[in-house]
């Protein structure tokens, strides 16, 4: 059993006439994943790798309970978290840039708000605000209002009030999305360290040099399925990632 | 700590401590209303101080003293001086600058001491209010110079007496201000309330929803539930103020408004008990609007769309409202009572005019109440859908 498994999950969207149009098709449902299986370990970063719309997202959603799978399981710690939701959110930090933080409140508000949500009583609360806070240098606009503050900075809160309740299990998309080469830096220093910290890591990317500093194992998931997966080593054997990564791309095409 | 608490404060402080919001949702409301009934009521003021105060300007040609006597006896008036052609008088009566004019035929009183029938021809524009004033008090001195008239010529004047009349205006002034409160304020509770959740309703779910603020808080391990609940306590409060706000703006209009010599209107007619009714009919409308309008937010992908989808409900409300006033008194059947929106309005006018039963009011309070819960049930149920939360 490992820490973190998703089995066989299957998800179907229906479309509206606006996603059909953007989407170029006339099909009124469209399967975003369709069998996906994975699993992580504490003290491991798997990364999910491929392009947009290849199913990361629903996949990530789906581990985050955000979204229900159609069919499949997925199990935090042997807990099903399609039936013990909260108890999966009380582990789980899901980051994307698709979440966002209220720009009328101060980073300060927000972590309280979220830490008393999470349920972390205020001696942890301090001590993770100062360690946080610390490491991504937000002390410095800790009582500046959201609104107010450049994206890396927000993306910085973002992953502080995430990592609020010190969860095992981090689940980031596209984590470096529209950052900084500074901010990016930070954001995949500290996932590493959070990896040495014990914690399992998903993260989900369509950059290569991501996955290829940060991940223990990779997925490369296309058209909803994993095609290949495994250590980094195992997965592009004696060729380069991107030639495997584009191969694959090829052969899904091919198939399509 | 209850986390619908957690919520409920980070709303409330999300609004008092914005002074843009602070601005619009709790000051604007009521000084708005309270100036534009305050100018209403001084535009009628104004109107009606004119016509009492005016002092028509009357051309006469060979008017005798007996009806100049009389007319005077009715209005302080003004003779214009100088003679006119025909066509310039009724050009100066239609442009307003004579009120009346009053022909009567040369020798008048002679002709009708002989008992010829002279003439008599008064002009006066039935478009201009101080015209039809003045040709009123022409009127009645005319009449009164031909009842005058009548009595001379009979052998017998006593037999003119035919009857002794007297009036006697009858009505319980308690009764009347009553009316006047249950023709307007119903409709105007009903309108402010709902523009109350319209002000920050739609952007406390749609808005969390458009900007992507929706899921980060559905991410933390907290019950939809508590979610809804928290959102919807919150806005029954803030909705609350803000129609409290507005009720302000029109009490301190009112006396303006209604002319009540800048005194508020009498409120010591209703008693403890009827305040108290009035009171839990408006917090229990509140809880039903704020669900009402929390559920179609949460359907609405934006705020914009959200509030499309409120206005048709506000203008049924408002149609209700308006109905209620032209309305004869509130209805005491049963059934009516249940209606949502309608039940409200109907009681309220009830307990104002001080007709309505114990059983109609708690029909009204449970129906509203339980018209509530079916919508909190079906918001909890929204939050939990991953269509309505993150359909795009």
């Amino acid at each position: 059993m490992h820490d973190l498994e998703v089995r066989d999950i299957r998800k179907t969207f229906t479309l509206s006439r606006k996603q059909r149009k953007i989407e170029k098709t006339d099909s009124k449902r469209k399967v975003a994943v369709r069998g996906l299986s994975f699993f992580v370990n504490r003290g491991e970063i798997y990364g999910l790798l491929g392009p947009n719309g290849a199913g990361k997202t629903t996949a990530l959603r789906s581990v985050a309970t955000l979204i229900n799978p159609d069919r499949g399981d997925i199990s935090i710690d042997g807990k099903s978290v399609l039936s013990h939701s909260l108890a999966a959110r009380r582990k789980i930090a899901f980051l994307t840039t698709e979440l966002k933080l209220d720009d009328f409140f101060t980073p300060n508000y927000l972590f309280d708000y979220f830490s008393t949500l999470h349920d972390v009583d205020e001696t942890m609360r301090e001590a993770r605000k100062k360690t946080l806070f610390s490491k991504f240098g937000i002390d410095r606009f800790a009582e500046v209002k959201v609104g107010d503050l450049s994206s890396g900075m927000k993306q910085k809160t973002s992953l502080a009030i995430s990592l609020v309740h010190d969860p095992d299990f981090v689940i980031f998309d596209e984590p470096t999305n529209g950052l900084d080469v500074l901010t990016a830096r930070t954001v995949t220093d500290y996932l590493w360290e959070l990896r040495n910290e014990g914690k399992a890591i998903i993260l989900s990317t369509h950059i290569l040099s991501v996955v290829e500093k940060l991940c223990d194992r990779v997925g490369i998931i296309l058209d909803g399925t994993i095609k290949r997966e495994g250590t980094l080593s195992e997965v592009r054997g004696d060729a380069d990632l991107e030639d495997v990564f584009f191969s694959l791309l090829e052969e899904s095409v091919h198939d399509a | 700590m209850h986390k619908w608490w957690v919520i409920f404060k980070k709303e409330i402080f999300r609004v008092v401590t914005d002074r843009r919001l602070v601005l619009t949702v709790f000051v604007l409301p009521g000084l708005a209303i309270f100036l534009v009934y305050f100018m209403i009521g001084t535009v009628i003021g104004g109107q009606i101080t004119s016509e009492e105060t005016h002092e028509p300007t009357l051309y006469t040609e060979h008017m005798p003293a007996a009806i100049e006597e009389r007319l005077e006896e009715r209005v302080d008036y003004t003779l214009y001086e100088g003679d006119l052609e025909r066509s310039e008088l009724e050009s100066m009566i239609e442009e307003e600058t004579i009120d009346a004019g009053l022909i009567f035929e040369e020798d008048f009183l002679s002709h009708v001491e002989s008992g010829a029938v002279p003439s008599v021809e008064v002009l006066y524009n039935p478009a201009a209010t101080h015209s039809s004033n003045a040709f009123n008090h022409v009127n009645g001195a005319l009449s009164a110079y031909h009842e005058s008239i009548i009595i001379d010529r009979l052998d017998a004047p006593e037999d003119y007496h035919v009857y002794d009349l007297s009036t006697r205006e009858l009505f319980d002034e308690r009764a009347v201000t009553a009316q006047g409160f249950a023709m307007i304020m119903p409709m105007l509770i009903i309108i402010f309330l709902f523009v109350g959740v319209m002000n920050i309703g739609p952007d406390a779910i749609a808005g969390e929803k458009e900007r992507g603020t929706m899921a980060t808080l559905l991410v933390t391990p907290t019950r939809r539930r508590n979610i809804a609940l928290g959102k919807v306590f919150s806005l029954v409060l803030l909705s609350f103020m803000s129609a409290l706000s507005s009720f302000i703006g029109l009490l301190l209009s009112l006396p303006r408004l209604m002319q009540f010599d800048d005194s508020l209107p009498e409120l010591s007619i209703y008693r403890f008990v009827d305040f108290l009714a009035i009171f839990v009919v408006i917090v229990s409308t509140v809880f039903f609007i704020v669900a009402l309008v929390s559920v179609l937010s949460a359907f609405a992908k934006s705020v914009k769309e959200a509030t499309t989808w409120i206005m048709p409900f506000y203008f049924i409300a408002l149609i209700i409202g308006i109905l209620n006033s032209f309305g004869a008194s509130a209805t005491q059947s049963f059934l009516p009572h249940l209606a949502p929106i309608y039940g409200p309005i109907n009681i309220l006018a009830g307990i104002l005019t001080f007709e309505y039963s114990v059983l109609n009011l708690a029909a009204v309070l449970l129906s509203t109440l339980l018209y509530t819960g079916v919508f909190i049930a079906a918001l909890n149920m929204m939050f939990n859908s991953e269509k309505v939360m993150f359909s795009k």
